[in-house]
């Protein structure tokens, strides 16, 4: 489940992000960015949190990019995966995923695989592939968010009220 | 009183609009969007907890041919004379054939943001305003054939491997089933790339903009395409007569599954009706 809690511990490290499966026209990284800042962008004011969470740079063996921040077909796409490795039990609710600071919600797959609400018929092996996808799909214009919501930037990562109701409607889809 | 379903190829003007106009005033009552709503809340994913109904799952048929039918008759309380036309992508493969014509659902979108410009679902006639969405775009968006990348519809071809599978669905029941009519029919293949965008999968994908998203719903191609896959079925059924849906009775406590298809007797939500019930359409309605 996509969870509203903060994080209590978020892994994070600055090495390069591993080669995708999807093309890397375009990309432009933003390594240099203060993570601190980065993770309040996205948390601190969802949370009307005063001071920023605690960070642990950490990396277990194998494990996904804990986070990535970069600039696709001039979208900006962040990333932040929230401690704990949640696959099997609601995964997706492991990873919270912005594209213009307006949240990307994804789904997993059984054999792990990633996919979006804005491509909905495929999956991605990393939710950066699937997130780049979701960009694709966008093309010039849209956004995520809900219909005619044409506000601007979220920098709080939350969804227009009429998408977070799609959203809490997808997530509760499942009646006893 | 048995109905049919057409190919849309074969409408009349006159059947072409009353389709139209019936759809348009489904969306003027606000009914459409109840449906782009059901669609989204019921489309989970194998990787996610609890019961999936919609996708990846063996009631990914029974449950379309359910929607279909509530859309339908809410059609045909508009005009009793419409019924749901399918579109055979094997046949009409082509960015101008039907029924992306101006009489039917109008054409791609426009290469600045894939905002549908023709026909009667184009946002500039205020008739087809997306209220349900998962991007903010209020108008309906295509892109025809993935223009940046072109990709093309699957063929009968592509059809055959699923239909001559004689066994309706196998473990584990989702989108990783290698064997089976159902997930050859929906389409979730191995690996990734455009050879693993198959059938029901690859049509939604083809089509782009609105049609690749959660809220697919939005475009009425999401209704003649699922009445293409709809008559799949009952294509398969009658080449393998003695086949059922699968799996016949609820997967047993231990099953990775248990708990999360639907067996041949169980209900099927939000409806009260169970896949076995929904097998036979041929009281209702014949494909043409």
């Amino acid at each position: 489940m996509l969870s509203n809690r903060p994080p209590r511990c978020l892994p994070v490290h600055s090495e390069p992000v591993p080669a995708d499966d999807r093309s890397s026209a375009g990309v432009h990284r933003r390594r240099t960015t203060d993570r601190r800042r980065v993770l309040r962008g996205v948390f601190a004011a969802a949370l009307g949190l005063v001071s920023a969470p605690i960070l642990v740079a950490s990396r277990s063996a194998g494990a996904e990019e804990a986070r990535f921040d970069e600039t696709y077909r001039g979208r900006s796409i962040v990333g932040v995966r929230s401690g704990g490795r949640r696959f099997g039990n609601g995964g997706s609710g492991a990873w919270h995923v912005t594209v213009d600071g307006r949240q990307l919600h994804l789904m997993r797959r059984v054999d792990g695989g990633w996919m979006s609400m804005v491509d909905h018929y495929q999956s991605y092996a990393t939710p950066l592939a699937a997130a780049r996808a979701a960009v694709d799909e966008l093309g010039l214009v849209a956004r995520p968010g809900a219909p005619g919501d044409r506000s601007g930037r979220r920098e709080d990562g939350r969804m227009p009220s009429g998408a977070r109701e799609a959203e809490r409607e997808h997530r509760h889809g499942v009646h006893p | 009183m048995v109905y049919i379903r057409k190919d849309v190829s074969t409408l009349t003007t006159s059947e072409r609009r009353r389709f139209v106009n019936a759809l348009l005033e489904v969306k003027r009552r606000g009914e459409y969007d109840e449906f782009v709503r059901t669609h989204i809340e019921y489309y989970t994913a194998d990787g996610e907890r609890g019961l999936r109904v919609a996708h990846m799952a063996p009631s990914f048929l029974p449950w379309h041919r359910r929607f279909l039918l509530d859309l339908e008759n809410t059609l045909r309380r508009v005009d009793e004379s419409v019924t749901l036309p399918y579109w055979d992508w094997t046949r009409n493969r082509t960015l101008t054939a039907v029924p992306w014509t101006v009489d039917l659902l109008g054409g791609t979108g426009r290469r600045s943001d894939r905002q549908v410009m023709s026909g009667p679902f184009a946002y500039r006639h205020g008739r087809w305003t997306i209220k349900v969405g998962v991007t903010d775009t209020e108008y309906l968006m295509r892109d025809l054939g993935r223009s940046r990348d072109p990709l093309a519809l699957p063929t009968a071809r592509d059809l055959e491997k699923a239909l001559k599978d004689p066994v309706y669905d196998t473990a584990p029941w989702g989108s990783t089933s290698a064997k089976g009519f159902r997930n050859k029919l929906e389409g979730w293949g191995r690996g990734s790339g455009p050879a693993s965008w198959l059938t029901h999968n690859r049509v939604h994908r083809w089509v782009g903009g609105h049609m690749v998203s959660g809220a697919s719903v939005n475009d009425p191609a999401f209704w003649m395409h699922h009445a293409f896959v709809d008559l799949l079925w009952s294509r398969w059924q009658r080449r393998h007569p003695n086949a059922r849906y699968l799996p016949a009775r609820p997967l047993p406590a231990g099953d990775a599954q248990h708990g999360r298809v639907v067996a041949r007797r169980q209900k099927m939500p939000p409806w009260d009706v169970t896949p076995e019930e929904l097998q036979d359409h041929s009281r209702i309605y014949r494909y043409a």
